[in-house]
């Protein structure tokens, strides 16, 4: 018996140590690119966009030979995880301590839900493992200072840079045509409602706008600032308080869940014609399949839209990536997705740069990173992640939504800005302002 | 604007709308509660599932989708009557942490089950109605809002009736009064259990329907708040009580509407349970609940 147990032992010790050379040899040949991505979950749509598009850059680069590492002198693939952070916070430490610990991934891409991410940063912290953020938008992610967060670059637009631009645009383009088409005297200020998530996102989007207007000094009124649960559907009594504070525009921060029945209970139910703004999330095709007519003439923050591109260097890219993406999976890529496609291109050049997989010359090679843009447009046309907060800057558009007879839906034209505009902003005939 | 008549009148009636769906759900859950004793987690997943079969039928066959509450209803009632057969009869009697885990389990495998054949994308329908509009007090109300409030009605008024009226409803009455005494006098309770659980299941399907029908978004993973609520709704009007349930779910619907308009949307969800706390002090049974119960 006794024997029995020492040969059982001796064959398990002797599993162990193959499985373990095994995956130290296999470690040293591969890239291990761990990508978060909700699996499961509420938020799982955007996560196997994320997942999908991850894998549709490694098979591309794989296909290309794999990325080059100088102290191997050799291509070596790249090998992607997935790490399925279950749309919580909890379930996303669990992916993450796996990849690390167990994967031993060389670098982290993918990450939605700023509040998601928030919660397993230590994790990477702890670890000093890289990690390009690629979903959350909070720009917090790189500025807080309770954890340390010079491993994580941010590779997708903060709530400060799509709450700023907006209101910008809001300013310049929607404030003087109110003005102009309704006699209003030219320095009459925009009447502004904020309708957000609350959440470290909504939260993000409120308090953007409100610096942007101090900044800038900008003259736009803020009448109301509404906050409601996150995943709620029913807004009637929101925006019937809204309508009562008679604003000239409705600024909304939310996921799109949200922001469809908002539009249409706001339009079809409380008679709330106004102009309303949506962040970059919602210009995805279920948005505008669900909206339907009631999202005629409102305005979408966007820099990734399934149906307009914008004209210049990248426009043949997004096509590409769009058809390439379609062609594999079937269906539209989401801009999660395709800043998750361009992250793992990011991590194969920072790899390269590097010239090894040592986790600390990654990290010094994405600080120091200069690649030119790929599928979005970044400022400057390149990738590059600014000294302070590690944060990539993006060039954004807004988009006003139009009714085409032949989808039978609305479809975007960019307005904004004015280098890449298609179309000019219309005030649509049904639009009631604010008082004067 | 001021705070005129119209804008009183509109927070009201989007409170006696919420109200509705409430009801229904809350009425299904107090008469499973009233005759078994069983407490169901997992009837917010009813609800879910109602609203998915009502958004199945309507893009197979383009059907008005108030007609589909023909299937909804009748299809949840199957899936109430099956649940109870194989998960909370062998338990019953049990102990009530045996329920909970039952109710828990099934709350994971009916979201996992609805994502698996509908995927877990959030959906909607456009009602064909959603164009017709009813003046009221300065408003232009659709006439999708007044079916759902009048369906209610003629669902709570077709209920009040089969349970006062027909043999089988005093049954069921009975077993929820005294399951012993049901049982001396020849009622099959077992059968009572069935019944009561497959018409709760076709309440929260027909509480899907409507969510459905007035333009609501739905994913597998939406009914877990109804369901709080629906809970709250039963201990505020009492436990067992169908009036309680339709009496709380209005209480409800209105309070949660007027703490949107007046504090803001972030206190929607803390309300039923302020007005759970208050309630509880005051008459710990419920509004309509009996001691004992």
């Amino acid at each position: 018996m006794k024997a029995h147990i020492a040969v059982i032992s001796l064959i398990v010790v002797g599993l162990v140590l193959i499985a373990g050379c095994t995956d130290e040899q296999a470690s040293a040949e591969q890239l291990k690119i761990g990508v978060v991505a909700s699996m499961t979950g509420p938020a799982s749509t955007t996560g196997k966009d994320i997942w999908q598009s991850a894998q549709l850059a490694a098979d591309e680069i794989n296909a290309d030979g794999g990325v080059y590492v100088r102290e191997l002198g050799e291509k070596i693939p790249i090998r992607l995880i997935q790490g399925d952070d279950e749309s919580t916070r909890e379930g996303g430490q669990k992916a993450v301590s796996r990849m690390i610990t167990q994967d031993r991934v060389d670098i982290l891409v993918g990450g939605f839900s700023s509040a998601v991410v928030t919660a397993h940063q230590s994790i990477v912290a702890e670890h000093k493992v890289p990690y390009i953020i690629t979903g959350a938008s909070t720009p917090v992610i790189t500025r807080r200072t309770d954890v340390n967060t010079s491993y994580m670059f941010h590779h997708a637009p903060t709530t400060d840079d799509s709450g700023g631009q907006t209101t910008l645009f809001i300013n310049d383009t929607i404030r003087p045509a109110i003005n102009a088409r309704f006699g209003f005297p030219e320095d009459r200020p925009l009447r502004l409602a904020i309708l957000y998530q609350d959440s470290p996102y909504g939260t993000g989007h409120q308090t953007a706008i409100k610096d942007t207007i101090e900044r800038e000094n900008l003259p736009i009124t803020i009448v109301t600032e509404v906050a409601f649960k996150m995943g709620e559907s029913d807004y009637r009594t929101v925006l019937t308080g809204i309508k009562r504070a008679d604003p000239d525009v409705v600024y909304v921060a939310a996921f799109l869940n949200e922001q469809i029945p908002i539009e249409t209970q706001a339009r079809r139910d409380v008679g709330l014609n106004k102009i309303f703004t949506a962040v970059e999330p919602n210009d995805d095709p279920d948005f505008y399949k669900g909206v339907g007519r009631y999202g005629e003439y409102s305005i979408i923050q966007s820099r990734f839209s399934p149906y307009t591109v914008p004209k210049g260097p990248t426009e043949a890219a997004s096509k590409k990536f769009v058809e390439d993406f379609a062609t594999k999976f079937g269906g539209f890529p989401g801009m999660m997705g395709v800043a998750t496609y361009e992250g793992v291109y990011i991590a194969a050049q920072a790899v390269e740069n590097a010239g090894t997989l040592d986790k600390d010359a990654v990290r010094e090679a994405l600080a120091n990173l200069e690649m030119p843009q790929m599928v979005e447009a970044m400022v400057n046309q390149t990738i590059s992640f600014s000294p302070d907060f590690r944060e990539s800057k993006f060039e954004l558009t807004m988009e006003q939504l139009f009714w085409d007879e032949t989808a039978g839906e609305t479809r975007p034209k960019i307005v904004w800005p004015s280098s890449l505009k298609d179309a000019d902003f219309v005030i649509p005939d049904w639009y009631e302002p604010g008082r004067a | 604007m001021d705070l005129t008549p119209g804008i009183i009148l509109s927070v009201l009636f989007w409170g006696l709308y919420a109200g509705c769906i409430y009801i229904l759900l809350a009425t299904g859950l107090n008469l499973i509660f009233g005759v078994m004793k069983v407490v169901n987690f997992a009837h917010g997943q009813l609800l879910m599932i109602g609203a998915y079969v009502t958004f199945t039928f309507f893009a197979l066959s383009g059907f008005n989708p108030y007609v589909l509450l023909a299937a909804s209803v009748p299809i949840l009632i199957i899936i109430g009557v099956t649940i109870e057969r194989l998960c909370f009869r062998p338990i019953l009697g049990t102990g009530k942490l045996n329920e909970i885990f039952i109710s828990i389990g099934l709350i994971y495998l009916l979201e996992n089950a609805a994502a698996l054949i509908w995927s877990d994308e959030w959906r909607f329908i456009h009602s064909p109605y959603e164009a017709i509009t009813i003046p009221l007090g300065g408003m232009k109300v659709p006439v999708d809002y007044f079916i759902i409030i009048a369906t209610t009605a003629a669902i709570l008024i077709a209920l009040y009736l089969f349970l006062k009226r027909t043999p089988l409803g005093h049954a069921i009455r009975a077993t929820s009064q005294n399951r012993k005494g049901a049982m001396l006098v020849g009622i099959n309770v077992e059968r009572m259990d069935m019944l009561s659980f497959g018409i709760g299941a076709g309440l929260a399907g027909a509480a899907g329907t409507l969510w459905v029908v007035s333009g609501q978004v739905f994913n597998p993973y939406m009914g877990s708040i109804p369901a709080v609520k629906a809970f709250a709704i039963v201990i505020i009007g009492g436990l067992g009580s169908i009036p309680g349930a339709i009496a709380g779910g209005l209480i409800l619907g209105l309070a949660e509407n007027v703490t949107i308009f007046t504090i803001g949307g972030a206190w929607k969800d803390a309300i039923a349970f302020l007005i759970l706390i208050i309630v509880l002090i005051f008459r710990p049974t419920g509004l309509f609940g009996e001691a004992g119960e």
